[in-house]
C-alpha cells in the first residue's frame, strides 16, 4: 500500500545528499546502524528554517499532541555540501542543559540534529504546492514558494490529499522516510 | 530641526561598517536578526532625523541603529541627532558593545542600560520618543511587540512618540494581524499612527530572506492622563509565544562572557603552523 498524506498532517520536509565528505547511502547506512545500537539516531543539519527550539519542537508537539506522527520526508538530491566532518559530542534540547552524545550516535559536521526512529527507503511524491509553513516568520507561505533558492527544508503541513499530483508544480520526489521522536530536535556541539 | 546638508555616502557606509564590526553575533533564540548594512544607513539617518535634538530610549537594540545615529552625528556626517540616546537591552553583550564604542568614539550622548522589558520600567529620565523593533509576534498576533511599545510608551510618560519596527509583507497574513493588533493596541494606549512607510528594510534571515519590515510612527494624544506605576509583565497569555510558539522567556539577562581580547579573533579559533 503506497504511502499517503492526509491533510492537517505535519511533515518536516528536507533536501538530503552528501554531506561532511560522506555519500548519502553510507550516511543512510550508518544511521541505520544507530537506531539499532542506541534506539534512536541524531540527523545531523543547520540553518534557522528548521530551528530546534523556535521551529522544530513546537512544531512536531502541536502534531503529536493531536495523535498524530511526525515524518520527516527526505528528498536525495545532488549535493557536494561542504562541512568538516567533526563529531559531536555535546546534545541539548533547551541550549542550557547538555548531556554526552551517545557512543554509537555520530552526527558529524552540524549545528543541529533531528532525533529520528524507523528510517527507511520509500518513494513517494509530496507536491509542495499542497502545503504550507506550519510556523515561524513565513507561516502560511505555500511550501513551492518557501523552498527553492536556499531554503531546503521546512515544517510543512498537508493542506489538501496528496496523491494527485499539483497541476503546476514537480513535486518534491521523497526517497527516505523517517519518524521524529521527542525532544524532536536538538542542538549539537563540540567540547574539544 | 537642523539644516540638512548632502550626506557623504562613502562615509555613511563607511561609519555604518565601524558600528557593524563591533557587534556582538546575534542569538536567533531571542529574535536578534541583524538588519542588512544598507538599509542600517537609510534607517539611522533616518532615525537620526525624526529624533533630532531629543532624548531618545531604544527598547532593545541588537541593530545598533541606536549607536548607528550617534555615531553619524558626532563624525558629521548629519548635522542632525539626538540629544541624548539610552539602549535598554536585555543582553549584556549588547549593553557592553554599546559603552565600549561610546567611550573609544567619544559618544557622550550614548549610553546602554541592562534592562529586560518584562520588568517594570523605573528610569527616571523622561524620553522624547522611543525606538524599537522587538520580536515580531508571529506566533502571538504581535503580543510580544505590544510589550516593547508598551515599555518605549511608559519611556516617554505616554506624551513622546515612537518608531516601531514590524514585519510587513504582502504574502503572509499573520504579519497584516499584528499590523492591525498593534495599532489597535497604542490607539487604546492613547497613542495614534501618525505615518507608516512599508516594506523597508531586509535582513539576515535565512528562513525568510526575503521578509521585510516596516516604520509606523506612532504619537501620543495631546490629553492629560494619570501615569499608572509601571509593572512587571508576567501574564502567562502574553508570555507563551513570546519568542515563537510555545516559547516564553525564560532567560532574564543574557551575560556577557568577558575577554581581555575583544574584538579580535578568538585563540580558539586558530592555531600556528610555523616555518621549520
Amino acid at each position: 500500500m503506497p504511502f499517503t498524506l492526509k491533510p492537517g498532517q505535519g511533515v518536516l520536509y528536507m533536501k538530503i545528499g552528501n554531506h561532511a565528505d560522506e555519500p548519502l547511502h553510507e550516511i543512510i547506512a550508518r544511521k541505520t546502524r544507530e537506531i539499532e545500537e542506541a534506539g534512536f539516531s541524531f540527523w545531523g543539519y543547520g540553518g534557522n528554517t528548521c530551528h530546534p527550539e523556535r521551529m522544530v519542537q513546537p512544531f512536531a508537539r502541536s502534531y503529536e499532541q493531536r495523535g498524530g506522527v511526525i515524518y520527516l520526508c527526505m528528498e536525495p538530491m545532488d549535493s557536494k555540501h561542504h562541512a568538516d566532518p567533526i563529531r559531536a559530542d555535546e546534545f541539548s534540547a533547551d541550549g542550557i542543559v547538555w548531556e554526552g552524545v551517545h557512543p554509537a550516535i555520530n552526527v558529524l559536521g552540524s549545528r543541529f540534529a533531528l532525533v529520528i526512529k524507523n528510517l527507511r527507503e520509500e518513494r513517494f511524491d509530496l507536491p509542495l504546492a499542497k502545503t504550507k509553513v506550519a510556523l515561524g516568520n513565513s507561516m502560511g507561505l505555500s511550501g513551492t514558494r518557501y523552498i527553492r533558492g536556499r531554503v531546503d527544508k521546512a515544517c510543512l503541513e498537508i493542506t489538501e490529499q496528496t496523491g494527485v499530483a499539483a497541476a503546476e508544480e514537480p513535486p518534491a520526489r521523497i526517497g527516505y522516510l523517517a519518524n521524529l521522536v521527542a525532544p524532536y530536535a536538538v542542538y549539537v556541539r563540540n567540547r574539544d | 530641526m537642523s539644516d540638512q546638508k548632502e550626506i557623504d555616502l562613502r562615509a555613511a557606509i563607511n561609519a555604518i561598517s565601524d558600528v557593524v564590526q563591533n557587534r556582538p553575533r546575534p542569538i536567533r533564540n531571542f529574535d536578534q536578526i541583524y538588519m542588512k548594512a544598507g538599509d542600517m544607513v537609510l534607517q539611522s539617518e533616518l532615525v537620526a532625523r525624526w529624533a533630532d535634538e531629543k532624548r531618545l530610549a531604544f527598547i532593545g537594540d541588537g541593530d545598533a541603529i541606536s549607536v548607528c545615529a550617534a555615531y553619524l552625528h558626532k563624525r558629521g556626517i548629519l548635522n542632525y541627532g539626538p540629544s541624548q540616546i539610552v539602549v535598554f537591552d536585555f543582553d549584556e553583550r549588547i549593553c557592553g558593545a554599546v559603552t565600549r564604542f561610546a567611550d573609544k568614539e567619544e559618544l557622550g550622548q550614548l549610553r546602554a542600560e541592562l534592562y529586560n522589558c518584562l520588568d517594570p520600567f523605573t528610569c527616571d529620565t523622561r524620553f522624547d520618543c522611543f525606538y524599537t523593533n522587538p520580536p515580531w509576534g508571529a506566533s502571538n498576533d504581535g503580543e510580544s511587540v505590544k510589550v516593547f511599545v508598551q515599555r518605549g510608551m511608559e519611556a516617554t510618560r505616554y506624551t513622546g512618540e515612537g518608531m516601531v519596527v514590524m514585519a510587513d509583507d504582502e504574502e503572509l497574513e499573520w504579519t497584516k494581524r499584528v499590523l492591525a493588533n498593534v495599532q489597535e493596541f497604542v490607539v487604546r494606549s492613547g497613542f495614534f499612527v501618525q505615518k507608516m512607510m512599508p516594506q523597508l528594510h531586509q535582513y539576515h534571515l535565512d528562513d525568510a530572506p526575503n521578509l521585510r519590515s516596516c516604520n509606523v510612527i506612532i504619537k501620543a494624544l495631546p490629553v492629560e492622563r494619570a501615569l499608572e506605576a509601571s509593572v512587571a509583565i508576567t501574564s502567562p497569555d502574553r508570555l507563551a509565544h513570546f519568542y515563537g510558539r510555545d516559547n516564553p522567556p525564560r532567560v532574564k539577562y543574557v551575560r556577557e562572557r568577558k575577554r581581555l581580547e575583544y574584538g579580535k579573533a578568538h585563540d580558539d579559533e586558530y592555531s600556528f603552523e610555523l616555518w621549520e
